[in-house]
């Protein structure tokens, strides 16, 4: 086939193309009159912020610095950094943010005071409760202040930018020759800046990694040399108005998540200082030296419960609870424990029955089993001498070996830094210790 | 002997009160907290009658003093400061409930030895410094507590630490563990399998395995990585003393020859090591492991792998081995006790800022001795006058795993909690199912609301006569009338076959003031 074929298609639909392509005008114009504002978002038409912009540190997806350190903001500014950063007008941070140079405390404002824009704008805000507009476009007071009604007799809505719950030196961090961008994110970018380009936690580290001491001046790690102290004991404080600070994922993975009880000895056991830089030890003590049963940990007819999950050793109870001491005093007076005095009341058998429990041949149900399973179990409710009475190398049940097997290989090791627990069962002239002397 | 504490005790409380007395004028930080519960129930036997009453009245009375010597006050904001500070918290804890005689020793017929032996005891109170010789040196003096893989612990002395600046930290640590007997003191952190306590006023044959408390020096040293913040671990070792006489014949009928022994022994003698590893948006790795020196074995192992999938979803993979050991004063350390071994699959998935949902299911494996003993044979033991074989053969306990899984769920706001907490446990020692719901909310910041409520069903397959399926619901009204000032009523029901209907009540109030 020739290309004359297509051709001659091809000019018979000129005319429709270009009746198509006059039609697409039309809103294109129509759009030119009422073209989006910018400076009302970090991009225009509120298009999602690529990471690479953002500051370091921020996740993907961002949702924003922390609330609780950031409190939310009210922006009635339109501001267009981009375009007063870009070559058309070519302003640097420190045009506007000359503040933040000199500035050593959170609580600082380091926005531009109203008059700084006067020069460009046309405008004059030397007295506020006056100000004068300017002569175009970008002088009227609607230009910028977001929502400004000339029937409000001149009031523009207050800029609402809580200080951040921190203690935040802008100086020594310029003094160390660092950039905006290495915490804010590439501002000069964006069009408005907002909540998102104030720094990360996670960007932070990428300095702070440096141990407290003797490492003066440089990016010291502990908490307090970013967050503000605590005024009850706690290393940092935790509670705000905006809301309380918990530790996230990425530090530590101690996101205190709903199964965090169960994991927390994960994080405390390998650093028990991080988390006291939030907790004291009132918070600890309140589960781990209690005396009121928290429902959380222990629900329900706990009483009732208690001996499965006391023998499954589901949760250890000795993680909170002296075995002879807590578990022995109660089991003693309710008489559950085979020493339990005379008086106590009687609380029936505990064990099952005697064929089962103790009798031979041994079989699934014995004691000896449970002993092995769990022996914490038994030592919550007895006392040495209730074993000693059959285990014992001599009396009553002589020859009831409760030794693991292999026990003698390794008994002289014990033998020598405790011979005690061995004279309770052997009398000292027992001619088997000398397998362990 | 047991003097000595009570002079550490005193010595610590005088240096905070002669450092409170003297410098009320300064600009240090300072509070004063107490918090108090009172609470009723009763416990019942199968048969219906009123075991034991409980009429508890707990109340502590707690005291901070930081920056004593102003130096932060001196440099406001600046982290690098030196700083002292003090820290008491005293405890209250009483049962009207408990009948005299059970801690009279001259009613033997009701005697529970160890039980309520100090109404008033000292959580903790010591002296803390912090960054001295620039940034170098830290320290606390008097009883303190110390975590880490070794445990949860508390001794009356005195630690210092090191921190250099080559990521590493550096503790030594040296005094009296505290034990129970002793005045202002609690049995909570001394090794378990030895029922010891204050003897005063017993006849020599009352009771004799109740133990006479004697001190017990400690001593420890622990190096700890520091700054870096993706990565973290300790070592630590410790060495617990038991000192003084220890009665071995447990008969008072002379059954065995009577021997005391004393002397200084080994209590215990750890280390252990504990270490954390995460790449924020990757995977995080914990691990730890404790090796007892007396008993010349691994008794402890941990270790957890959690693989982050995006921001929302954490998988995590655990294992945990644990075996059973005791104060090298007890004789449990040689029972067969055998290990256990714990897999575990867990995920969290964060599905809003407000709600999160974690399960996991685990499954427990026993190793259970199985072997014969064979006592004089291959020269291990000598035959025992009552030995026979068929006492000593372990066919197999059956069935070697229990299994365990768990959901919880939360909704979180400022003024609203609500959270659900379920598990199941199963195996040859019983089940248990159940679940609970608890809500809180605090209206208009001051009026705290809160309810519980659950459903367990447990079966105890030891003792089929104590099945049951229980309901409870805990009602409970407050009113905060400052950050950190509450009062907070509640009312807790539980109805089940066993206890018929168990009503508990409880008063808490809880204050603060600080400078």
């Amino acid at each position: 086939m020739s290309l004359r074929e297509p051709l001659r298609h091809l000019r018979a639909l000129l005319p429709w193309l270009a009746v198509l392509a006059v039609l697409a005008m039309v809103p294109l114009a129509l759009a030119e009159g009422t073209a989006p504002l910018h400076g009302l978002a970090p991009l225009a038409a509120d298009q999602k912020v690529p990471r690479r912009l953002l500051p370091p540190g921020a996740e993907e997806p961002d949702d924003g610095p922390s609330d609780v350190i950031y409190p939310a903001q009210q922006l009635t500014l339109r501001f267009n950094h981009a375009l007063h950063m870009g070559t058309m007008i070519g302003a640097t941070c420190k045009t506007c943010h000359a503040a933040a140079y000199r500035s050593h405390s959170a609580t600082d404002s380091l926005i531009p005071r109203p008059k700084e824009c006067d020069a460009c704008h046309g405008t004059n805000h030397d007295d506020l409760s006056a100000v004068k507009a300017g002569d175009d476009a970008t002088g009227q007071c609607s230009f910028c202040h977001l929502g400004y009604k000339a029937a409000d007799g001149n009031a523009v809505a207050q800029l609402q930018m809580p200080r951040a719950n921190l203690q935040f030196s802008h100086q020594a961090h310029v003094d160390r020759n660092i950039g905006c961008q290495q915490c804010h994110g590439a501002v000069e970018q964006l069009e408005l800046a907002t909540r998102d380009q104030l720094p990360r936690m996670r960007g932070c580290f990428k300095c702070h990694q440096m141990p407290d001491s003797a490492s003066r001046g440089e990016a010291k790690s502990a908490c307090d040399t970013c967050h503000l102290r605590g005024t009850a004991g706690t290393a940092i404080q935790s509670l705000f108005a905006s809301g309380t600070l918990r530790p996230p994922r990425w530090l530590h993975n101690a996101e205190h998540t709903p199964d965090f009880l169960e994991r927390h000895k994960l994080v405390a056991a390998d650093d028990s200082q991080f988390c006291a830089n939030c907790h004291k030890e009132d918070f600890c003590t309140d589960c781990h030296d209690g005396r009121v049963r928290p429902r959380s940990v222990h629900p329900n007819d706990y009483l009732s419960m208690h001996p499965i999950e006391a023998r499954m050793g589901t949760q250890k109870c000795q993680s909170c609870h002296r075995e002879q001491s807590f578990c022995l005093n109660c089991h003693l007076q309710v008489g559950v424990g085979e020493s339990s005095p005379a008086g106590a009341k009687d609380s029936a058998r505990f064990h099952p029955p005697k064929n089962v429990w103790s009798d031979p041949p041994v079989k699934p149900g014995h004691h000896g089993f449970e002993a092995e399973r769990n022996l914490n179990a038994c030592v919550s409710c007895h006392t040495e001498r209730d074993c000693v009475t059959c285990h014992g190398a001599t009396g009553v049940g002589a020859g009831f070996d409760p030794h693991r097997t292999g026990f003698v290989g390794g008994c002289a090791n014990q033998f020598r830094r405790n011979p005690r627990p061995c004279f309770v069962c052997h009398e000292p002239s027992d001619g088997v210790l000398a397998q362990c002397r | 002997m047991a003097s000595a504490r009570p002079v550490w005790l005193g010595a610590t409380a005088l240096v905070g009160l002669v450092l409170l007395g003297v410098r009320p004028a300064r600009a240090m930080d300072s509070e004063v907290t107490s918090d108090s519960t009172a609470q009723a129930y009763d416990l019942r036997s199968p048969t219906g009658e009123t075991l034991l009453s409980r009429r508890r009245f707990t109340t502590m009375l707690g005291v901070g003093v930081y920056d004593l010597f102003d130096q932060r006050a001196a440099a406001p904001g600046d982290p690098t400061v030196p700083e002292v500070s003090f820290r008491a918290r005293l405890r209250y804890d009483a049962d009207y409930g408990m009948s005299g005689a059970t801690v009279d020793p001259g009613n033997p017929t009701s005697l529970v030895p160890g039980a309520m032996q100090s109404n008033v005891d000292l959580m903790y109170g010591y002296l803390e410094g912090r960054r001295f010789l620039k940034g170098w040196l830290g320290f606390k003096l008097g009883r303190q507590y110390m975590t880490d893989a070794l445990g949860w612990w508390s001794f009356d002395g005195g630690e210092v630490s090191a921190t250099t600046p080559f990521f590493v930290k550096v503790e030594a640590y040296g005094g009296l563990e505290q034990r129970g007997g002793f005045p202002l003191s609690t049995s909570r952190f001394e090794a378990d399998g030895v029922w010891r306590g204050n003897r005063s006023g017993y006849d020599p044959s009352l009771y004799p395995q109740f133990q006479p408390a004697a001190i017990a020096p400690a001593f420890g040293a622990a190096i700890e990585s520091t700054g870096v913040t993706w990565l973290h671990s300790r070592l630590s070792y410790r060495r617990v003393y038991d000192t003084g006489a220890s009665n071995t014949s447990e008969f008072a009928s002379g059954l065995y020859t009577p021997v005391v022994y004393d002397g200084a022994r080994i209590s215990s003698d750890k280390l252990g090591y504990a270490a954390d590893a995460n790449l924020a948006d990757v995977a995080g790795v914990k691990a730890g492991v404790v090796y007892d020196f007396y008993n010349a074995e691994a008794t402890q192992l941990y270790a957890t792998v959690d693989g982050y999938l995006g921001k929302k979803v954490t998988l995590s993979a655990d294992y945990d081995y644990y075996v059973p050991t005791f104060d090298a004063d007890s004789i449990w350390n040689f029972f067969a006790g055998e290990p256990m071994n714990d897999l575990g699959l867990r995920a969290n998935v964060d599905v809003t800022d407000k709600i999160s949902v974690s399960g996991g299911g685990k499954v427990r494996i026993y190793d259970v001795q199985t072997g014969p003993q064979a006592p004089g044979g291959s020269g291990t033991y000598a035959p025992y006058p009552n030995y026979s074989p068929a006492f000593d053969i372990f066919p197999g306990n059956g069935h070697p795993f229990d299994e365990g899984a768990n959901l919880s769920a939360r909704y979180r706001t400022g003024a609203t909690l609500v959270s659900l907490r379920s598990a199941g446990n199963w195996g040859d020692e019983g089940d248990r199912v159940g679940a609970d719901v608890a809500a809180q909310h605090v209206f208009e910041s001051r009026y705290v609301t809160s309810v519980r409520t659950g459903v367990w069903q447990w079966d105890d397959k030891l003792r089929p006569d104590r099945d049951a399926t229980s309901f409870n619901y805990v009602l409970g009204a407050g009113y905060r009338f400052a950050p950190r000032c509450q009062t907070l009523f509640e009312f807790e029901h539980d109805m089940n076959r066993l206890v018929g209907q168990r009503i508990r009540l409880m008063l808490t109030l809880s204050l603060a003031v600080g400078k």
